[in-house]
């Protein structure tokens, strides 16, 4: 797949700090991509950035090969983590305001809104006020603001915030089925949980630093190689003793450890070395949840 | 140039149809005429005749004393403590002393209720009157009544300017005047009504936070033009409907309330008029006054409409801003008291340079403009006034923009420059 987007070597400083130190990232068309990292990492600016709402000190942004320019804006849906609509006007009417200032003509904005309107069953909505709505409501309102010009580039920052379950699966299978049909998009978040199912690529960022990336199923088995799970009858230090040197035993929970195989030891030595010392009751190579590996990339950071 | 139209469609829709808008469009023109009509009202029912026994001691004043609207004079033949005394139902007892033709003093008004002003100025007008013509005839000059009707007159003085090729042309300063005031008042009205609405917009956008979809969507630039134009054009809507309110309501009224007071004061009205536009210049003229008045309040309008914009920009909430909004009225007060000084010497430095500086030029340059100004220098006022209004709409937009993504980094000159191509 070609790269609709291209980052290249951002840097954004700001009085007090730097934002973005260094980075870049490749957004085929047709996947998503996944931008994470703890509060205050950089992930907004480097959004900002993108979306032409702020300047980067250097690196270059590409879109579809050639640099960014301020027409490409029309290309972009952009659904905002501080999410706002004006909230004395109707809901029909600022969809259709928004997608005109994004170049779409006044009938055609009408159309497909209401195609978005019926498959959401909320035609009702369309003469409300925005203060009328509750917060989900809003939020789907603005889901469909953000992607209703039809852009072969969406961003979005936190888009389950806010959510329940049942509207956050419905959005999910939106942002799968735009994706389908060939968008690329970037997706924020702090929830790994969405992560896992939904992103092809991911990049992990912490303190204006890109720490890891790569595809998403790479990145979990390089983090999940050498990895094992361990449940066990016995004692713990009788498994400490035995395993010494061989690989690293992190008590879990009683009678349950993980443990790291040590550089050029093998599996095989380590479930021999176990057998001698404990009962095995389970023991299984353990694919970390990204939650594990953004917890442990963060921290390794420190 | 598309997208503005776009915002500007918006930013009028959405305020033409608020509740607000409506209730405030119908509701001023009634209170306005409730304020002029209110008076006339007043003065028509002004309610009972106030009576004055006139207790008159000189002997040739009660005579000459006229009932006037609203006063009734009765003499009476008791001495003032008698007349007083009796406790009689009228307003007050005037008693006029023997020596009022050498002593102007001796003359007192007792009330029972409080003296009014109105009453006192009346009775005062007369006697002053009555003694004025009695000493008069007591020179005895023949026809001194005709006499003096003849030499009663009023000076009306045609001023004109001479022009350089010879030719001399009617000017005159009670209109011009009269122009700067209502310009000044225009402009002033104008920009507190609705450079007002321009900066809440700003702060709603900013409060609501739109404006992060706004600014992926179209340059601040775009967005700051559009809403100061969208504002514009409301206030010409509202404007134009109180104009027709007014006018068909207020011929209403005066048929109505009619009455003589409002005629008289009409005719008043119309001889003032008379007086200031005694030398009514001819129509080319008055086309060019009017010509360059609507390019220096549009002009003016939009200058400051920038300037709440940028405050609207630069800070979060409504209550922040009042304080901000002082500095930028200022100037049009001080623009209106420069005007006036300007009238008196309409090319003198003073005149020449508060006229080419935007802030005060709308009202400046429309009270030295009657006066006839050379021509570049209208020009050029035109033209700093329009460039510094795209220059404050370029920085209310780089205000909205970079305030809230800087975090605090002080732009350099170099950033500033990279701003400007975003």
């Amino acid at each position: 797949m070609p790269s609709l987007l291209s980052v290249e070597r951002l840097t954004k400083r700001y009085a007090a700090h730097t934002a973005l130190d260094d980075v870049s990232l490749d957004v085929p068309e047709g996947s998503v991509y996944g931008l994470l990292g703890p509060n205050g990492a950089g992930k907004t600016t480097l959004i900002r950035i993108i979306n032409r709402i702020t300047a980067p000190d250097s690196g270059r942004v590409l879109f579809r090969g050639r640099e960014l320019a301020q027409e490409d804006v029309a290309r972009i849906g952009y659904l905002p983590e501080e999410r706002g609509l004006y909230k004395k006007m109707r809901v029909g009417e600022q969809a259709i305001y928004f997608a005109r200032l994004k170049g779409l003509s006044r009938s055609e904005a009408t159309r497909r809104l209401r195609a978005w309107f019926e498959k959401f069953d909320i035609l009702g909505w369309w003469d409300k006020r925005v203060e009328e709505l509750s917060k989900g409501m809003a939020q789907k309102v603005q889901f469909i603001v953000t992607v209703l010009h039809e852009p072969p580039l969406l961003i979005f920052d936190e888009p389950f915030s806010g959510f329940d379950p049942v509207n956050a699966n419905l959005l999910k299978d939106e942002m799968l089925a735009l994706r389908d049909k060939g968008c690329a998009i970037i997706f924020s978040t702090h929830n790994m949980a969405s992560v896992e199912e939904i992103c092809d690529h991911i990049m992990l960022i912490d303190r204006s630093r890109n720490i890891l990336s790569g595809p998403l199923e790479e990145v979990r088995r390089s983090y999940g190689e050498s990895i094992w799970r361990l449940e066990y009858r016995g004692a713990h230090e009788t498994l400490d003793a035995a395993l010494k040197g061989l690989c690293a035993v992190v008590e879990e929970a009683p009678g349950v450890a993980a443990l790291h195989i040590a550089e050029g030891r093998s599996a095989r030595e380590m479930v021999a070395a176990i057998n001698t010392a404990v009962e095995i009751r389970s023991l299984g190579e353990a694919v970390p949840s990204m939650n594990d590996i953004f917890i442990k990339a963060v921290s390794w950071g420190k | 140039m598309g997208k503005i139209a776009i915002i500007i469609r918006r930013e009028y829709n959405e305020r033409v149809r608020k509740r607000s808008f409506i209730i405030m469009t119908i509701l001023t023109p009634i209170l306005m005429l409730g304020l002029i009509a209110a008076p006339t009202l007043m003065t028509s029912i002004r309610g009972s005749q106030k009576e004055i026994l006139v207790v008159d001691r000189s002997g040739f004043v009660a005579p000459e004393l006229r009932d006037s609207e609203g006063i009734a004079f009765r003499a009476d033949d008791r001495t003032y403590e008698e007349a007083r005394d009796s406790k009689p139902d009228v307003f007050g007892i005037l008693v006029v002393g023997e020596e009022i033709l050498t002593d102007p003093r001796d003359v007192q008004l007792y009330c029972f209720q409080s003296a009014t002003l109105e009453v006192e100025t009346a009775v005062n007008r007369q006697l002053s009157d009555i003694v004025e013509k009695h000493k008069l005839n007591s020179y005895n000059i023949e026809d001194i009544d005709r006499i003096l009707a003849e030499v009663k007159s009023d000076v009306a003085l045609q001023s004109f300017t001479v022009e350089s090729d010879g030719g001399e042309k009617a000017s005159s300063s009670a209109l011009t005047t009269l122009l700067a005031y209502i310009f000044g008042f225009l402009i002033y009205m104008f920009v507190i009504l609705y450079g007002v609405m321009v900066m809440q917009g700003v702060i709603e956008e900013k409060s609501s936070k739109v404006l992060e979809i706004m600014i992926s969507s179209v340059r601040p630039f775009e967005l700051m033009m559009g809403k100061i134009i969208g504002v514009a054009l409301v206030a010409l809507t509202q404007v134009a409907i109180w104009a027709a309110f007014l006018a068909i309501a207020g011929n209403t009224v005066i048929s109505l309330v009619g009455g003589a007071s409002v005629l008289v004061d009409g005719a008043q009205m119309g001889r003032m008029a008379g007086n200031i536009f005694g030398s009514l210049p001819d129509a080319g003229y008055v086309l060019m006054l009017l010509g360059w008045f609507v390019v220096f309040f549009i002009g003016g309008y939009l200058l400051y409409a920038s300037m709440f914009a940028a405050i609207g920009s630069a800070v979060d909430a409504p209550a922040d801003a009042q304080q901000m909004q002082m500095p930028v009225t200022l100037p049009i007060i001080l623009s209106i008291i420069v005007a006036l000084g300007v009238m008196r010497e309409p090319n003198g430095a003073m005149a020449v340079w508060f006229s080419m500086i935007p802030l005060t030029s709308p009202v400046v340059m429309m009270a030295r403009i009657p006066f006839g100004i050379p021509w570049w220098q209208v020009t050029l006022s035109t033209c700093v006034l329009y460039a510094s209004f795209l220059f404050m709409v370029w920085f209310a937009g780089k205000i909205y923009r970079v305030g809230i993504l800087m975090h605090g980094k002080k732009p350099s000159l170099r950033e500033l420059i990279k701003w400007t191509k975003y």
